[in-house]
């Protein structure tokens, strides 16, 4: 019998295995920060900011998800709450630049609970941090064309420097924004006492977001 | 002893499949009792291990159910009554209802709370159902109420082995057990 149990178990992981490799695969890179500025992406000093088109988020087809790691399945959640202003030209981009405010309390997974236990002290804290922010000082082309925020990064009070990736398109009342990148969320010291492990609570995040944009605003 | 069953016991493999479920289940409700107990990350871990204990519950079930169709079932005794025959098959209907329902209920409650299920932290599962709250209570009551018929048959289950091998004094329980020869 103990043969055919032992045959069982191989079965078994050997599907496990294959599944895991496969789910590995798909996982996209995280997004490099800090990586020296792409050539050609800086032409001429930028003019004025206030010269260029500005952009705010709209009310309607925004939504910032977030996917993260728990007992070893991957769960996403949103915000509810957040704010988008955009100052583009695809001719200056260096003038352009992308800022956005989230309100951390605005956490929904779906599940009570673990929304309060996200904004307690060891996670969020969103008593004493109540927002994470971006804010680009410029956006840039990359090699392959696409576009990136060049800016900070503040969740909790860490702040770190991240080209995020980002595609415009133009709709017919104005841009939808859109990209995805990843980070540690131990980076950014979200994670204390028991949370600081992350055998049970994964340390990577992905952020997914997609933000619809009319002309004016702020 | 027989890899297959015959008509008069059961083979090695399911006996491993009956026994390997036995353990699981009551490991189950082990782990369940205590992560009542407990909070946070702590809660989290456990209910991990019940989710991957029951999703193993899960896989066997679907290779038992095969198994079981692929090969002959071990007749009862000659000398058993009708009545006793019906009651065997409604509880084996039952306990294999249970084995796929228990699994199929918890994986709902993880689907409706945004807990999806990983198996072991090796891969994850998909979700059956969309997060809702009403499903997750809808299920969790459920999953409750059909571990209590669960337990209730399995009950009956053992009563009707002890029975087969004390009073009517056949060989049906110890055709079943692991090292058990049938003359």
């Amino acid at each position: 019998m103990t043969n055919y149990l032992r045959f069982l178990g191989a079965t078994l992981s050997l599907f496990a295995v294959a599944c895991h490799a496969s789910q590995d695969a798909a996982k996209p890179a995280a997004a490099p920060a800090a990586k020296p500025a792409a050539p050609g992406a800086v032409s001429a000093a930028a003019p004025a900011a206030a010269a260029l088109p500005h952009y705010s988020q709209t009310a309607a087809n925004s939504a910032l998800k977030f996917t993260f790691e728990q007992a070893g399945a991957s769960a996403v959640g949103t915000f509810r709450k957040f704010s988008t202003t955009l100052v583009y030209d695809e001719k200056n981009l260096a003038g352009s630049s992308l800022d956005v405010r989230v309100d951390m309390a605005s956490v929904d997974t779906q599940e009570q609970e673990r929304d309060g236990m996200l904004k307690d002290a060891d996670l969020f804290n969103t008593a004493k941090f109540p927002a994470a922010t971006f804010k680009s000082s410029s956006l840039a082309k990359r090699p392959d064309g696409s576009l990136e925020a060049v800016g900070k990064l503040t969740i909790r009070d860490v702040t770190h420097d991240v080209r995020l990736p980002l595609t415009v398109k133009p709709t017919a009342t104005g841009l939808q924004l859109s990209g995805k990148f990843a980070f540690k969320r131990l980076d950014y010291g979200v994670g204390q006492g028991e949370f600081k492990a992350t055998d049970s609570v994964g340390n990577d995040v992905k952020v997914d977001y997609s933000v619809s944009l009319a002309k004016g605003g702020s | 002893m027989a890899f297959r069953n015959t008509t008069r016991s059961w083979g090695s493999l399911s006996k491993a499949f009956h026994w390997l479920i036995v353990l699981l289940i009551i490991t189950q409700w082990l782990i369940a009792e205590r992560a009542d107990e407990l909070k946070g990350l702590a809660k989290l871990e456990a209910l991990a291990w019940h989710k991957s204990f029951g999703m193993t519950v899960l896989m066997l079930a679907v290779l038992r159910l095969a198994w079981r169709l692929m090969n002959p079932t071990p007749d009862l005794s000659q000398e058993t009554k009708p009545w006793e025959r019906a009651l065997a098959k409604i509880s084996h209907f039952l306990l294999y209802t249970l084995i796929f329902a228990m699994p199929l209920t918890g994986w709902m409650m993880s689907s409706a709370k945004n807990y999806p299920v990983s198996w072991f932290n090796l891969f994850q599962f998909p979700d059956l159902v969309a997060p809702a709250e009403q499903t997750f209570h809808q299920m969790h009551d459920l999953h409750h109420l059909l571990f209590k018929v669960l337990v209730g048959v399995a009950l009956l289950h053992v009563a009707g082995a002890l029975k087969h091998h004390f009073i009517d004094r056949n060989d049906v329980l110890k055709r079943m057990l692991p090292f058990g020869r049938v003359k």
